[in-house]
């Protein structure tokens, strides 16, 4: 038998037979590529398992302590940052409208109220409008066609609670 | 389930003690691995100190269909990949460094065949300086086939790669790792030649 079938025993840790066993003995007396590969093998399996020095759990402990006070100081300085950054740029953008109300309190003050009666005035207006289309609604719309606009909404609330169920579940697999 | 799928199921819902009990059952695997990847028991235990902080921070990702030790090793082995991979970068070979992990190989003096307990932990330290010079992905598949006995189709899901891509590196490792025996051997024997007396 050539050199193969023996490298390939050896590589795939096949289960010999006595026979095959036989064979591959006299294989090793005169191929030293297999009987390398015999001597590692047996090395690799008989190579111990190494332990950790003691206190290896208090030591991750105590660095995992350290990483959450790091994460938590981490946080506080984003937050403050983002506090400081966004309180900065609303100032800049809202600089030009002080400066002027300062300048002219009087006039400003005189349109923020005509402004919010205007605002005040139109929304009673549209509600008025719906409320008018809904009672012309209920006369024209018969009970089933609204059973069926009610059924369809809740039909469409429920897939949307599903697809966001769905999307919202913690992914799967390793990838640390 | 078993007792380690419950504690990191527990510990999915955000129990340390549990956690720290998977700390205490795993820390030899892990150190193990990291140990024969790495060669070193500083860098050793540095890398699987960041494993478990890994394995803390991205527990909600483990699928509990799969076995815990399988994740935290896979976990273990790409770290210590990239570990290698920016050390390789940065040209820092591990050959340049100190052969301090070999401590833990010295064979015992107390034991009842210290000759024999010499050989072995000379075959010990050899496999461990010929591992170092195998590729990384590699070296992780023989740790997880001769350590840690995964099969194939184990170690392709925790090194992400094909099974017929695993047995392809696991051969070629096996080869790596006997031409290197080989010489070492050749060598070693032209030494004893060396010093043999001519008279004899």
């Amino acid at each position: 038998m050539n050199h193969q079938p023996f490298e390939t025993w050896l590589l795939e840790d096949k289960n010999l037979s006595p026979a095959e066993k036989r064979e591959l003995d006299l294989h090793l007396r005169t191929c030293s590529h297999c009987t390398a590969l015999t001597e590692t093998g047996l090395a690799l399996r008989s190579a111990p398992v190494v332990r950790p020095a003691a206190g290896f759990t208090l030591r991750f402990q105590q660095r995992l302590a350290a990483q959450k006070i790091a994460e938590r100081r981490r946080r506080l300085w984003g937050m403050i940052v983002l506090l400081v950054s966004g309180t900065g740029l609303l100032g800049w953008l809202l600089a030009p409208y002080i400066f002027a109300v300062a300048s002219a309190p009087v006039e400003w003050v005189t349109a923020g109220v005509g402004y919010f009666l205007f605002v005040l005035t139109s929304l009673q207006a549209f509600t008025e409008v719906i409320a008018v289309l809904l009672r012309m609604a209920t006369d024209f719309i018969p009970p089933y066609v609204w059973m069926v606009l009610l059924s369809a909404t809740a039909g469409l609330g429920l897939l949307w609670t599903i697809s966001i169920w769905q999307f919202s579940r913690t992914p799967q697999g390793v990838t640390a | 389930m078993n007792e380690e799928q419950a504690w990191a199921l527990e510990a999915q819902q955000g129990s340390d003690e549990a956690f720290t009990k998977l700390v205490e059952t795993y820390q030899t695997p892990v150190f193990n691995l990291c140990y024969r990847m790495l060669g070193e028991p500083e860098l050793a235990e540095d890398a699987a100190q960041e494993t478990f902080l890994r394995a803390y921070q991205h527990l909600h990702r483990y699928d509990q269909k799969r076995p815990f030790a399988t994740w935290l090793l896979s976990i273990a082995a790409h770290y210590c990949i990239d570990k290698l991979r920016r050390r390789k970068f940065s040209m820092f070979s591990m050959d340049e460094e100190d052969e301090e992990g070999n401590t833990f190989e010295l064979a015992d003096p107390d034991s009842p065949n210290p000759e024999a307990e010499s050989i072995k932990g000379q075959t010990r330290t050899r496999i461990q300086s010929m591992l170092k010079d195998l590729d990384d992905t590699d070296r992780a598949a023989i740790i997880m086939r001769y350590w840690y006995d995964y099969s194939e189709i184990e170690i392709a899901e925790s090194l992400r790669l094909t099974v017929s891509a695993v047995k392809s590196r696991l051969h070629r490792a096996r080869k790596e790792l006997a031409g290197m025996w080989q010489e070492e051997e050749t060598r070693a024997h032209a030494e004893r030649r060396t010093y043999e007396s001519p008279a004899f």
